[in-house]
């Protein structure tokens, strides 16, 4: 609180200090919604000049980092919905990498062997790629609660929608994406 | 059966089924052609949004400077915007000042704008003059009337009254 009181009446290394210990939170979280490093990187510019003009109304009620989070949420979100684009995916578009993978995948998922192997770059691009294929909101509450673990009530938090709002979309989220996906193995398939 | 298995892998993610929601699934998707398509698509979007989840991008050393930077370029900008405003306010309210300023100096000072207030200051502003039209009108004579005779015709019987 002091930091933010200190920055509000123009204290620039208050600022700085405020920057130094949350811009990795913003990035960590807005590389939730974007693939490309230069967009995280102007979601985060944005998410921290409009803090430093909204300083005044920061309570102190609340933490920082959630006041933050929520300012990076409505950034990132009015960012993806100016874009508007949600491609269907097809199996055209998949490259040789995101095939082996898919493939290795599912033949995991077919004897239950779900595989925790090292990072895989085609199937984060491969997941970029499904997940553009959902809204904004849906993608954000889906990454979230599956892809990360998070309960209803942290982003809830993160988001301030209702619970219900919450519920509803993952649910329609998850839907979405497995009806994308499975169309996407059946045209493998016959492909 | 085959519905109940959908809104399982629906309602919660896969990581959050409970072991005898698995044992469900696994037995129905046994016999069940559909449904296991649908489980194993469940499953790769699972893994997808892990290996996603897993991509996470750091600022550079650079990103503070560079949002400073930004913020005092934003200030400045504001700034001039707003001496800019004032300047306007002031130059549109010197301007109404010179123009009043103007107008009175004209009220006051223009001969043609001032209050008429005699028949001599008449005369005086008027350009044509009564001997102007006549000296004028004796010339058109051709010098058949010099101007002693118009001068007395007008002032001779002014100056003989005074006498």
């Amino acid at each position: 609180m002091d930091l933010a009181r200190l920055a509000r009446e123009g204290d620039e290394s208050a600022f700085e200090e405020i920057m130094r210990r949350y811009s990795r939170r913003v990035f960590h979280y807005a590389s939730k919604f974007f693939r490309q490093r230069s967009l995280v990187e102007e979601a985060a510019q944005e998410v921290f000049l409009k803090a430093f003009t909204e300083l005044g109304s920061f309570e102190g009620r609340g933490s920082m980092e959630g006041w933050l989070t929520r300012i990076t949420t409505n950034t990132c979100l009015n960012m993806l919905r100016s874009s508007r684009r949600r491609p269907e995916l097809t199996v055209s578009d998949l490259t040789d990498d995101e095939t082996t993978w898919l493939d290795n995948n599912l033949a995991a998922a077919a004897t239950e062997r779900h595989q925790s192997t090292e990072r895989s770059s085609a199937a984060a691009d491969l997941a970029g790629r499904v997940l553009q294929t959902l809204t904004p909101d849906d993608r954000l509450v889906l990454t979230l609660i599956d892809g990360e673990d998070a309960s209803v009530d942290e982003v809830v938090k993160m988001t301030g929608w209702s619970k219900s709002k919450v519920k509803v979309r993952a649910f329609r989220a998850r839907r979405r994406m497995r009806e994308s996906v499975e169309k996407l193995l059946q045209r493998k398939d016959k492909g | 059966m085959s519905d109940h298995i959908i809104s399982l892998i629906e309602n919660a993610s896969l990581a959050s089924l409970s072991p005898s929601d698995l044992t469900a699934i696994r037995r129905h998707t046994d016999d069940c052609v559909d449904c296991r398509r649908a489980f194993e698509a469940a499953q790769i979007s699972m893994l997808l949004l892990r290996e996603r989840a897993a991509e996470i991008f750091e600022p550079s050393p650079f990103f503070h400077t560079k949002v400073l930077a930004m913020l005092r370029e934003r200030q400045t900008a504001a700034g001039q915007w707003a001496w800019s405003r004032v300047w306007r306010a002031a130059g549109a309210l010197a301007s109404s000042m010179v123009l009043t300023v103007a107008a009175l100096a004209a009220l006051t000072f223009i001969p043609g704008s001032q209050a008429i207030s005699g028949p001599q200051e008449l005369t005086s502003l008027n350009s044509y003059s009564a001997e102007e039209v006549l000296l004028d009108q004796g010339e058109a004579l051709n010098g058949q009337v010099s101007e002693a005779q118009i001068l007395t015709t007008l002032y001779g019987a002014e100056d003989e009254a005074a006498k």
